[in-house]
């Protein structure tokens, strides 16, 4: 699965957990920015061990791993 | 389902809320409802305000429904056709600068009862030659914290002419089928009850006496202090985890002052309110309830150490949300809409030993109000003083207002002393690393 294929996939889970339209979701934006908080934060891990049965709570992610959907999904790429 | 502007069938949690709602006016001063606070740069005209309150309020006769049960038994909001023309507005005079010197008046107005039980919004206007700030009183059963946010900034764009989308009619069923979807929903929340009563929590002593009233320390924190504390909790609990350093500090500064405090019992158990909205435009999700809970318990040594206590957080807030806890209990809450108000409130003790928990927590992050201004004036500050259901009667509520966080302590009159209070004040600063250690 290429990062862009990924990257489509969070877009449509995340505008889901968001109640947003997928356009609207930048994928270049801080995870913050768009307006989630720890609670929205955890559905997205959920959804990614869902979908990509990758378990990433406990995992030693930094900031940067997370700063945007484009890098989430290049850095899940690098784990499957 | 039903759409319609005089009836409004009741969730399982709005239940739940009246429940509480039932229990709280048995034991204490008032009912189950909190109260909006908004500090404004400058003096607001009291006339203008009332007007305007009344030209919102006086279309929304959702404002002054009343609980009924229909043929089914099903419990519903019965709203009568036209509302009350004139909101209850009080005004004082007094003279502040801080919000913490409004904060006795704050506490009165927070412990005031509702003139009758059609009445479930009450403002409180605070007034002097320079400044002024409006407190909104809210019913629970009507508006969750959430909501009441929502709500004023829609007065707020309702005097700009901005209304929201949504006629006034409320879509909902009475959710008498699905049965098996239900109990299923039941069964997790049972298996979770029985595991949470197991270990009996470590809570306060709850006052008995019937015409206490809730007291309130206010913790507001300028930009630069909740910067300081958003990159504590970024460097000890990771990237938008505030939730769960909030949550260890909190039970690490409870454990402090459990320690001074005769008490048994092994574990510390923390209800956690989530919003399970899935937006906030129309006039429909603004009123009634729209949350859940999730349920933290971590054993008394645990908060002896605040990497273990995060990481078990961080744990079961995943695994609660991967198995859907939230939406298990709002599904499986329904059941016990036919249960009246009275009983039900004893069985939600009965599995506990009447200690359900510790303490409340509740952290809105960034308000819903989304103006930084109410009638011409600026608003600089805005903060939730809630009335704790109990037990445990004691909570913690915070909130995100223009990049800067405020954490509200709301305990029982009697629950702790003034140097206790100090004392647990002392040890949350300490702890977000605020002050010195």
């Amino acid at each position: 699965m290429t990062a862009q294929e990924i990257e489509q996939i969070l877009i449509k889970g995340i505008s889901t957990i968001t109640n947003t339209d997928q356009a609207s979701v930048d994928p270049e934006k801080p995870f913050h920015d768009l307006g989630i908080d720890s609670l929205g934060f955890v559905e997205i891990l959920v959804y990614i061990e869902k979908t990509f049965k990758l378990q990433l709570i406990a995992s030693d992610l930094t900031k940067k791993d997370f700063e945007t959907i484009r890098n989430l999904a290049q850095f899940i790429q690098r784990k499957l | 389902m039903i759409i319609s502007k005089r009836k409004r069938y009741l969730s399982g949690l709005d239940w739940a809320i009246n429940t509480l709602d039932y229990a709280m006016k048995s034991a204490t001063c008032s009912g189950n409802m909190s109260q909006i606070v908004l500090l404004f740069d400058s003096r607001i005209d009291e006339e203008k305000l009332r007007a305007s309150l009344n030209q919102v309020v006086s279309q929304l006769p959702v404002l002054n429904g009343h609980v009924a049960r229909d043929l089914k038994l099903a419990p519903y909001w019965n709203i009568p056709a036209a509302a009350r023309k004139d909101v209850s507005l009080f005004v004082h005079t007094h003279d502040f600068l801080t919000a913490d010197e409004l904060l006795p008046l704050l506490t009165e107005s927070a412990n005031s009862a509702f003139q009758d039980d059609t009445d479930h919004i009450a403002f409180h206007f605070f007034t002097n030659a320079s400044r002024s700030a409006l407190a909104m009183i809210f019913d629970h059963r009507l508006l969750d914290a959430r909501g009441a946010e929502s709500f004023l900034f829609f007065l707020e764009r309702s005097l700009k002419g901005q209304l929201p989308s949504g006629d006034g009619a409320f879509t909902s069923s009475c959710e008498l089928t699905n049965w098996k979807r239900k109990f299923l929903a039941g069964k997790t929340i049972n298996r979770r009850v029985i595991a949470l009563s197991k270990s009996l929590p470590r809570s306060l002593q709850i006052p008995e006496n019937k015409k206490s009233r809730f007291l309130y320390r206010l913790l507001a924190f300028n930009e630069q202090e909740t910067a300081i504390i958003y990159d504590r909790a970024y460097q000890e609990a990771g990237y938008l985890m505030e939730s769960p350093f909030f949550l260890a500090v909190l039970t690490q500064s409870m454990h402090e002052l459990m320690l001074h405090k005769s008490g048994d019992g092994s574990s510390y158990v923390i209800p956690v309110t989530i919003d399970l909205r899935q937006g906030t435009d129309s006039l429909a999700e603004i009123f009634f309830n729209h949350f859940s809970f999730l349920f933290y318990q971590v054993p008394v040594h645990a908060a002896e150490n605040r990497k273990e206590l995060i990481d078990l957080f961080k744990q079961q807030m995943y695994d609660q949300i991967k198995t859907g806890f939230p939406r298990d209990l709002a599904e499986a809450s329904l059941l016990t809409r036919i249960v009246p108000l009275g009983v039900l409130g004893r069985l939600f003790s009965a599995p506990f030993k009447g200690k359900i928990a510790t303490f409340a927590f509740s952290h809105l992050g960034k308000s819903a109000y989304q103006s930084t201004g109410f009638l011409d004036s600026t608003i600089t500050d805005f903060f939730h003083m809630p009335r704790v259901p109990m037990p445990p009667g004691i909570g913690f509520f915070s909130n995100i207002y223009k990049g800067r966080l405020n954490l509200v302590i709301s305990y029982l009159e009697g629950m702790l002393t003034n140097t206790e209070m100090r004392m647990l004040e002392t040890a949350i600063r300490k702890r977000f690393g605020v002050v010195s250690e």
